[in-house]
């Protein structure tokens, strides 16, 4: 083993590799549960906003402000270091996904909040003059609609959710963060280690990126 | 209670290390992206292909690992950078890039004829971007960097661990004293809140105004 400081190690990389590749598979994993729990959530709340009255209105938007108002770290440390005070004790894992379910949601609320006010009106109009019934209108007519427009920007909620995974990494929740600072206060590997992480998260955002952008264009074609 | 009391201005404290961060980011990453987005219409197809490339691909890294690189992976080349200017260089870097993209895209809604029109008139590629394109493009950047500026003053929090003493740390800081986390972290995101709210209103109204024209 090559003292610290001796020049680039490719052997460090190597054995390091199969480790980070599983936390950028956990990467992944937590990504998208988070995203889909934080979708449903956003989506439950932007109908939410729309519903009669100021109260329900005032509510959501709190949330909304409160949660992109403030750094996800500070909402990690909460969650983790605080809530434990008040009886409630979560594991790195839950707590690391609940924070990153309840950032993603207050934008996702905003996504498509704007999304459901983008559904053309006539669309609506049509709907309830076919005699639809509230719920049905939304469950067939806005919401599709709705989800169509909202994707480009849920997609971008996405990217931004992956990079901010990696700051669960400091309550000790194992992703590709986690895996590379274990590793690299290990072997003291620095420079590759964290270089080789960063070439990975580069792969994956790049990769994610054009897969949405596939995606955006199937849906337009689609419309 | 009389511990949230107590330990207020010493949160304060670290509000103002935290404002004092921002605005040195702020400046070196505004500057810096501004140049890196015009790089983006030079006439040098290699150039442009190169600075797209290496905006794309930083933007991808997440900021913290962008400052554990620059804090720890660098002294295994020799690089040896203390804490305040690694997190400021990282962040100053992050923006940067970031700003580069919204310059690049306020420059590129500009409607084509505007350059049309500047080059049959005469003038020259310099003079077009000073007088014609960038004073149109800057009212449609304005939005977007609001934004970034709320997103910075947040992850202004990332430098707290490596060290750095601003309002997260401080907040830690506080914490290891009196073990308090609950009450703590929340004064802390409660004095996030007052700083980056007013800036997301300001976001909100500049978007509102360009949109009324």
């Amino acid at each position: 083993m090559t003292p610290a400081g001796a020049g680039f190690s490719w052997s460090a990389i190597a054995r390091g590799l199969p480790y980070l590749l599983e936390g950028a598979g956990l990467t992944i994993m937590i990504s998208a549960v988070a995203m889909v729990v934080a979708a449903v959530l956003g989506l439950a709340l932007a109908a939410l906003s729309q519903a009669p009255g100021r109260l329900a209105r005032r509510l959501v938007a709190a949330y909304v402000e409160i949660f992109r108002n403030t750094p996800l770290l500070i909402q990690i440390f909460i969650v983790y270091f605080g809530l434990p005070q008040l009886g409630l004790k979560l594991s790195p894992f839950l707590s690391g996904l609940s924070a990153l379910v309840f950032y993603a949601a207050a934008y996702n609320t905003e996504i498509f909040r704007a999304g459901l006010e983008a559904v053309p009106r006539g669309q609506l109009e049509a709907a309830r003059s076919l005699g639809l019934s509230a719920p049905a209108t939304l469950r067939w007519i806005t919401v599709p609609q709705a989800l169509r427009i909202s994707f480009p920007a849920l997609g971008n909620n996405l990217v931004s959710l992956v990079k901010n995974s990696s700051l669960v990494s400091t309550i000790g929740m194992v992703e590709l963060m986690f895996v590379a600072n274990d590793i690299s206060f290990n072997n003291f590997r620095t420079f590759e280690i964290y270089g080789t992480t960063a070439v990975i998260y580069v792969l994956l955002v790049l990769g994610l990126t054009r897969l949405l952008r596939a995606a955006e264009r199937r849906l337009l074609r689609a419309a | 209670m009389n511990v949230l009391l107590d330990s207020v201005p010493y949160l304060l404290r670290g509000a103002l290390h935290t404002v004092a961060i921002a605005a040195a980011v702020m400046l070196l990453g505004t500057v810096g992206g501004i140049v890196v987005g015009l790089l983006n219409f030079t006439p040098w197809p290699w150039l442009r292909a190169s600075v797209t490339a290496v905006v794309e691909v930083v933007r991808a890294v997440p900021l913290l690992l962008l400052i554990f690189f620059i804090f720890f992976g660098l002294p295994a080349l020799g690089v040896k950078i203390p804490t305040f200017p690694a997190a400021v260089l990282a962040m100053a870097l992050w923006m940067a890039v970031n700003t580069a993209e919204v310059v690049r895209g306020g420059i590129q809604s500009i409607a084509p004829g505007q350059f049309e029109a500047g080059r049959s008139a005469g003038l020259s590629e310099v003079q077009l971007m000073r007088y014609v394109i960038f004073p149109q493009a800057v009212r449609r950047m304005i939005p977007p960097f609001v934004g970034l500026c709320t997103i910075l003053v947040k992850d202004t929090s990332l430098a707290a661990i490596i060290g750095v003493f601003e309002l997260t740390r401080a907040a830690q800081e506080t914490i290891e004293r009196t073990l308090k986390s609950f009450e703590i972290y929340l004064a802390a995101a409660a004095i996030y809140f007052v700083v980056c709210f007013p800036l997301t209103r300001l976001g909100q109204r500049a978007e509102a105004r360009l949109h009324r024209t």
